[in-house]
């Protein structure tokens, strides 16, 4: 397993960061018969899948205390895959829940696990120093669950006040402006995404399926309130995931670890961003890009001196033009807003320019010229 | 002629050149081989000539004159391969105008262009570093004259925010103009009376979205000006004033997927609304109630959960006068969403999926659909072009009334490489077949549904007639390239609604002439983006003469013009034509009984199968229609009530009254 430890998005908001493990920490002592009035709000998760799912996000209970610190609950395990979808630099964390008794087994290091009936996995997405106040304003949770053997979404979409989040499964836009350390002022019209636009990206076929939660992008270190440990064996420890799977899980490379060879970061990267569409029997199977980590050592997956179908812009010779960003179409995806051109077309309108850099940087090292 | 060099020779006898870096120093040249040291001279070749716009920072000069008529090769691909683009021009350098240019059609993106040139005049060749400033080498040869299938030339238009999206008329005179567009302005570039192409900008408040997926044109509030459509993340409407002086926005609310969108007459009261295809969902449609009242629909036509929607085209595949609903469909993976489906109109409000019943329930990969009567056998066949080869290759359909024959084997598009979202049919060199554009071809109709691939410089982008030639011509980007065909003779069709909508979309044209008849359907919005012209164009070939043009139009009403001037525009509004009243006085038509309750039955003294009758409420609507096979028409949906039969058989209309119970 891999035991490199780095940094990546705090599970725990970084403005309660401190007194998050403590309290998660108390949380623990405290589910059970003894808990006091003060503690009402740390009675266990509540998932009652018939009813699925709530009007509110509060009802299940994956979080105590003030829900917008987000402190989950007993069994709310934290997670993090090795390498994030980029969704116009919104931060996020990611939980996991599973019902007594139940348990994820691993089918193969690339394909997610395979979750019982009741799992939910639950994503937060915020921005921090917003617009007017510089406080920190969550967007939305979003819930995939596990129900009658097949994964349902349920999409919540946070009042102004922080206080509570709502069903919506509609999708919304929202004005948001924040400003960051790398960026500046920064601001876009955020996509909180309805049904349909979670189903297009999160399928095999037609059937739902989560994108995020395979072996080898959980394969990492992750810090937790009682110590550093790798999620694939702290979900075993915690019981949610059956022992016992194949070792040697190769990781995904870590896009943003410099010391990676570029094009295995190259290979990461795009895993995350776009292969969710672009591989067998997905939304986009169609295109001659195959971007899964597991298809991309053959460089005609990554489109090197590939025609494209059709080139859209007619400077474009090739989806990636050895040598040459400016005639390669995986550059002119990546560095558009344009909401027919830009990649992925769902989840960002702004460019990632870290992740542009990157890719600019690998298509210019690529050589020969394509013939 | 001069000898061709062979390359050995032609790199031996390469003369270095001296500096020509700008028009006025252009190096007189004649066919040889030229060593171009490096592009850097300090006058940018404009108006660019070439594919891929505006980044060139220098250039190099030469001029050429022909001391025959040639066709003309400029090749750069003779030493190294330097990412080279040229220009040709005409005109001086005190008033360049493009004859030619070309970026990548060499080797390694080299330029490779093929030209023709007359005797006397000067061309001016300019090489500009839109991609690289190195050195290269390049020959022009002189070719005995060949005289090119298509031929287009550039004309750049002034430079605008926004890149060509319709080629549609929009002040109302029925010569197209081009749109561009962006959220906070459309220009357009208006057609001239007297030739020409007039820029004005109109500032828009902020689009909600842009037309980023597709763009639709049609006289939604009946002004007799086109309001536009902008299908993006949501639909927005841009709606002409009432003397097309400005353009009005209204954002709607609803998130939509949207791939291709039209505007069309869905529930036939004359007003148009819009439709939209959905990527993700089922599809859209706002349905206008001629109050300036949009309602928005989801279902009912085409309703794949998942969508897969990507090209809808409103056509008369059954030649019974009503629009039905061809919708181009793409998908990965396992599942219907990639299954094409064809809305039969039933005439009465309601609509039937038949297009496995048609032979058309095709998973290929396709996000357009060209509709054309291919053979002018008098319906509408359809080339199903591919996107992506992964579930299947192109598919030549012919429309054989009762179901759609595959003819694609041997008509050249089984031979036929190229990919695209964009596919679509007009007449291009108006010899009276339609040809197809897609692809990254222009395949000519050969007459006898074979076609032949051709290579020209514009890619898919909005048909229109850009100088009113007759010759249709195509818009890529900030450039018109007008077609410079000559020597057919052809019609143009221009509709005026007074019952239907405006602009007629929906109604079928046909053209008759001695070479037989020719239809068009006039539709708002086809291929998969853009915006071609509302009017119908014939290419007449050498037919001189045109017997008739008959508009049936979505009202029921036919107009017919007998012997119209050709090589010009019949502009015909509705109900105003002499065929209206046309009926013939000895043919007779009874109906029993009456009243009837489930079947009516029909008598005429004029043959009744493939007839095509329509019931009209009191009001005048059509309510029912349908194509005769036997002589009786089912009544059983009509509402008890008074009602009018019209039967309409061979250009002959007969009415008569009947009582359901």
């Amino acid at each position: 397993m891999r035991s490199v430890q780095r940094s990546r998005e705090a599970w725990g908001l970084p403005l309660a960061s401190v007194c998050a493990i403590a309290f998660v920490a108390c949380t623990h002592e405290l589910v059970g018969p003894d808990a006091t009035p003060d503690d009402a709000a740390a009675a266990p998760v509540f998932v009652d899948l018939s009813s699925l799912p709530y009007p509110a996000l509060s009802t299940y209970r994956f979080f105590v205390g003030e829900l917008d610190q987000l402190e989950p609950n007993t069994g709310v395990l934290p997670f993090a895959p090795i390498n994030a979808l980029f969704t116009d630099y919104a931060h996020k964390n990611r939980f996991v829940w599973m019902p007594a008794g139940a348990q994820a087994s691993h089918v193969s290091d690339h394909e997610p696990l395979a979750f019982e009936e009741g799992t939910v996995l639950i994503k937060n997405f915020w921005y921090d120093n917003t617009a007017p106040d510089g406080e920190r304003r969550i967007i939305e949770t979003r819930l995939m669950f596990r129900r009658n053997g097949a994964w349902e979404f349920a999409n919540y979409i946070w009042n102004p006040e922080q206080t509570e989040a709502y069903l919506d499964m509609d999708g919304a836009y929202l004005p948001i402006a924040w400003t960051d350390s790398e960026h500046g002022a920064m601001s876009t019209t955020y996509r909180i995404p309805s049904a349909s636009e979670c189903f297009t990206c999160h399928k095999v076929n037609t059937d739902p399926l989560p994108i995020g939660p395979k072996p080898r992008n959980l394969n990492v270190d992750m810090a937790y309130p009682d110590g550093t440990m790798n999620q694939l064996a702290r979900w075993v420890q915690e019981g949610y995931l059956a022992p016992g799977f194949p070792s040697g899980i190769q990781a995904t490379p870590d896009w943003m670890e410099a010391s990676l060879p570029m094009v295995d970061r190259v290979r990461g990267y795009l895993d995350m961003q776009c292969a969710h569409c672009h591989s067998d029997e997905r939304h986009c199977d169609y295109r001659p890009l195959r971007l899964a980590y597991q298809d991309t050592q053959d460089p005609a997956n990554l489109g090197v001196c590939v025609l494209p179908d059709d080139p859209i812009d007619a400077s474009v010779t090739h989806i990636v033009a050895a040598g040459d960003t400016t005639r390669s179409m995986m550059h002119l995806r990546l560095s558009s807003t344009d909401g027919a051109v830009r990649m992925p077309l769902l989840g960002r309108t702004l460019v990632h320019r870290e992740g542009l850099a990157l890719i600019n940087e690998w298509i210019s090292s690529l050589g020969p010229p394509c013939p | 002629m001069k000898p061709l060099f062979s390359i050995t020779i032609a790199l031996l006898s390469a003369l270095p050149t001296l500096a020509q870096d700008n028009c006025a120093s252009a190096v007189p040249i004649t066919a040889g081989t030229y060593v171009v040291p490096a592009v850097n001279g300090n006058q940018v070749p404009s108006p660019i000539c070439a594919p891929n716009g505006a980044g060139a920072s220098a250039g190099e000069w030469y001029s050429y004159t022909p001391a025959s008529n040639y066709t003309v090769t400029i090749n750069t691909a003779i030493g190294a391969l330097t990412d080279s683009r040229v220009h040709v021009y005409l005109g001086g350098c005190g008033a360049l105008a493009c004859v030619a240019g070309d970026d990548d059609s060499g080797v390694n993106n080299t330029a490779f262009l093929t030209f023709n040139v007359a005797a006397g005049f000067t061309y001016i060749i300019a090489f500009d570093n839109r991609w690289s400033s190195n050195g290269f080498t390049f020959s022009l040869t002189e070719s005995p004259i060949v005289i090119p299938v298509f031929s287009f030339s550039p004309l750049t238009l002034p430079a605008a925010s926004g890149s060509g999206q319709a080629a549609v008329d929009m002040n109302g005179d029925h010569l197209d103009d081009v749109v561009r567009i962006t959220e906070l302005q459309v220009t357009i570039n208006h057609q001239q009376a007297g030739g020409g192409l007039v820029q004005t900008v109109f500032p828009t408040d902020t689009a909600d979205t842009t037309p980023y997926w597709s763009l639709a044109a049609g006289d939604l509030d009946g002004n007799g000006y086109n309001d536009l459509l902008y299908a993006g993340g949501s639909a927005t409407f841009m709606l002409a004033n009432a003397d097309a002086t400005a353009y009005i926005e209204n954002s709607q609310t609803e998130w939509i997927f949207c791939q291709r969108s039209n505007y069309v007459d869905i529930n036939n009261d004359g007003h148009l609304d819009a439709f939209i295809c959905h990527d993700v969902e089922p599809n859209v449609y706002y349905l206008n109630d001629g109050q300036g009242n949009l309602t928005y629909y989801q279902g009912g036509l085409g309703d794949t959960p998942d969508g897969g929607n990507y090209g809808s085209i409103w056509v008369d595949y059954d030649n019974d006068h009503d629009v039905d609903l061809f919708i181009a469909k793409c998908r990965g993976g396992v599942g219907p969403a990639n299954i094409d489906q064809l809305h039969r109109n039933n005439g009465d409000g309601t609509w039937t999926e038949v297009a496995a019943l048609m032979n058309l329930a095709d998973n290929q990969q396709s996000w357009s659909s060209a509709w054309g009567d291919y053979d002018n056998d008098g319906d509408m066949d359809v080339l199903q072009g591919a996107s992506s080869f992964t579930n299947g290759g192109h598919k030549l359909m012919r429309n054989d009334g009762s179901t759609f024959t595959n003819v694609t084997v041997g008509s050249g598009f089984d031979n036929h490489g190229g990919q695209s979202i964009e596919w679509i049919t007009h007449d291009f060199d108006n010899d009276g077949w339609l040809d197809v554009l897609g692809g990254g071809k222009l395949l000519r109709n050969n007459g006898d549904m074979t076609f032949s691939m051709h290579t020209v410089t514009p890619t898919n982008g909005p048909v229109g007639d850009l100088d009113n030639d007759g010759y249709l011509d195509i818009v890529n980007g900030g450039t018109v390239y007008m077609n410079a065909l000559t020597g057919n003779n052809w019609l143009k069709v221009t509709l005026e609604g007074t019952v239907s909508n405006t602009n007629g979309i929906g109604a079928r044209v046909e053209v008759v002439t001695q070479s037989g008849t020719q239809i068009r359907d006039i539709r708002s919005g086809d291929g998969f983006r853009y915006m071609s012209t509302l009017n119908a164009h014939f290419g007449l070939g050498q037919d001189s003469d045109v017997d008739q043009v008959i508009v049936y139009w979505p009202s029921g009403i036919v107009d017919v013009i007998d012997m119209p001037a050709i090589n010009g525009t019949v502009h015909v509004i509705e109900g105003l034509s002499t065929g209206v009243t046309a009926v013939t006085p000895e043919a007779t038509l009874s109906t029993y009984p009456n009243p009837a309750e489930t079947v009516l039955y029909l008598s005429s003294s004029l043959p009744l199968r493939n007839a095509i009758a329509t019931v009209l409420n009191t009001a005048g609507q059509p309510v029912l229609r349908s194509v005769l096979r036997e002589a009786t028409l089912d009544i059983t949906g009509l509402a008890p009530g008074v009602y009018v039969l019209q039967v309409e058989q061979e250009g002959t209309w007969l009415q008569e009254r009947f009582v359901k119970r």
